[in-house]
């Protein structure tokens, strides 16, 4: 179990200030803010459509804000190049390829822009890809063709993808939709450990409560284009109140 | 009279071979990313470039790779602004095509030279084109080499390379300039409007076969050499088109690959059991 809320003296990892975005004409965020401290769980909740996953990709700098500002670790989200310390899962299933692809390479795919023909992968990031691979419990599976693998398995993989850095700050968008209760269980274990022993700082955007019950200090509702907090340390509710 | 001590064929078939190994590298990234056609449209664009340096009399080669490295240009930015959807791509690709042919019909290029060009004519390379197709095919190895982890993070999610730090719009200029390359190497060799077949067909084979993707890499670069090789020798004995001898035998190997692979899941738990 988590402590109630994220230390005192935390570095903020991320904010948004009065972020609005829109398609065309049609506004999914309206001035939306939020703010994320380093050793903290924040779970980002709200109905399928809400604006959850455009949230996080304002955030991340996939999308470009219509108005306000977003910054990673105090830097504009424009301007931000230490992107060692963000892990991101996406939320669609990624791991369906065309080609083959082994878990081993889909894992060592998060150090591509660490690494090359000059820049060979150092022992710390060895050692750091044998953490996430056993973390996540895909040590048996390293050779194995990713598109033959559970869904569990697959989501599995791409989390470790997103931790093969050692982020400060992880973004995971719904990752145990259509995943097994066992990789579930996994997955709490995983992210108890992330934030309680190495302190990272995790956003977890879902539409299922039970997903991070007794894991987050914080929830934050995704409503009709604005954000506001549902619940903070242990009045953060189990129950599905914003479920679809 | 063994074909391998004649001076065209061997032309032919360094040429041919080169370029159908190198095609797959570049392939597999294309495949993956779902863009398959992407050589297809190139070699269009190409035949304009070419059709405009018989115009002035310029060198084709010059005027492919002009023309191709533009479009692949405009595609980026295209792409960067949210244009390059299927109809802008297509009015590029048969574009290029359409104007390709206006030029050369004016410019009174032969039917058997624009042949030659669209479909390859291998066994009437020069060495000088040998070494023109040799160059291209080793730039595009050293590309690939070089970003080789970017190109695959790249490949397999284009979101989460870029929040991994991967330059991405910079990687998908660098791989789309390498098909350029390709087709521009494969022009006088396997054809403008068959090179693409070398970048998909044996990635595909090889995709049957393999369990990583740097194994479907090397084992399509060694599908497509092979097939050029059979191919040329096969065209030799039996009088085919070169460069349709070459794609039919990718083709074939596909199949046998397919095949193998599907006994191969079917069989296997029953042997395993056992």
């Amino acid at each position: 179990m988590l402590s109630d809320v994220a230390p005192p003296t935390a570095r903020r990892v991320l904010q948004l200030d009065d972020v609005s975005f829109r398609y065309g004409r049609t506004p999914i965020l309206r001035q939306v803010s939020l703010c994320v401290d380093e050793g903290e769980f924040v779970a980002v909740v709200g109905a399928n459509g809400s604006g959850k996953t455009t949230l996080m990709k304002l955030a991340l700098g996939l999308l470009r804000a219509t108005a306000g500002h977003s910054r990673l670790f105090g830097t504009d989200v424009g301007a931000f190049g230490d992107w060692g310390k963000l892990g991101y899962v996406p939320q669609r299933a990624t791991a369906m390829s065309a080609l083959p692809v082994s878990v081993d390479e889909v894992v060592q795919s998060g150090l591509a822009a660490r690494t090359g023909l000059f820049r060979r992968r150092s022992p710390e990031q060895r050692q750091r890809l044998e953490h996430v691979v056993e973390l996540l419990g895909l040590t048996g599976d390293r050779r194995s063709r990713i598109s033959e693998l559970s869904g569990g398995q697959q989501q599995r993989a791409l989390i470790a993808r997103a931790l093969v850095t050692a982020p400060r700050l992880l973004i995971m968008d719904e990752p145990t939709a259509g995943v097994d209760a066992e990789a579930r269980g996994v997955l709490r274990d995983s992210l108890e450990h992330l934030v309680n022993v190495e302190g990272m700082a995790v956003v977890y955007v879902s539409h299922d409560p039970e997903a991070f019950a007794g894991l987050a200090h914080r929830v934050v509702e995704v409503q009709g284009g604005r954000v506001r907090t549902a619940g903070q340390g242990r009045d953060v509710p189990a129950e599905a109140a914003w479920a679809p | 009279m063994n074909p391998l001590e004649l001076g065209f064929m061997q032309r032919a078939v360094v040429g041919c071979v080169v370029i159908a190994a190198v095609a797959p590298l570049v392939g597999s990234f294309i495949v993956q990313r779902g863009q398959s056609l992407v050589g297809d449209g190139m070699g269009h664009v190409a035949f304009a470039g070419v059709g405009l340096a018989f115009l002035i009399g310029a060198d084709p080669v010059l005027g492919a790779l002009t023309s191709t490295v533009l479009a692949g240009l405009l595609l980026v930015r295209m792409g960067r602004a949210g244009l390059a959807g299927d109809l802008a791509i297509a009015l590029i690709f048969y574009g290029g095509i359409a104007v390709g042919y206006l030029f050369s019909s004016r410019a009174n290029a032969g039917q058997t030279r624009l042949v030659g060009l669209l479909f390859g004519s291998p066994l009437n390379l020069t060495w000088g084109q040998v070494r023109v197709i040799v160059a291209l095919a080793a730039v595009v190895v050293v590309v690939t080499v070089a970003l080789y982890p970017r190109l695959v993070a790249l490949a397999f999610d284009e979101q989460a390379a870029r929040v991994a730090g991967v330059p991405t719009d910079r990687i998908v200029m660098a791989l789309t300039l390498m098909v350029a390359l390709v087709v521009v190497g494969g022009m006088s060799s396997i054809g403008l409007l068959l090179i693409s077949a070398m970048m998909v067909v044996p990635v595909a084979a090889a995709a049957q076969l393999s369990s990583s993707y740097r194994t479907t890499l090397l084992v399509g670069s060694g599908i497509g050499a092979a097939s050029a090789f059979v191919g040329l020798l096969a065209s030799y004995y039996r009088d085919y088109a070169p460069a349709s001898a070459i794609v039919l035998v990718a083709i074939g190997c596909y199949l046998v690959a397919s095949v193998w692979r599907a006994l191969n899941r079917r069989w296997r738990p029953v042997l395993s059991s056992r």
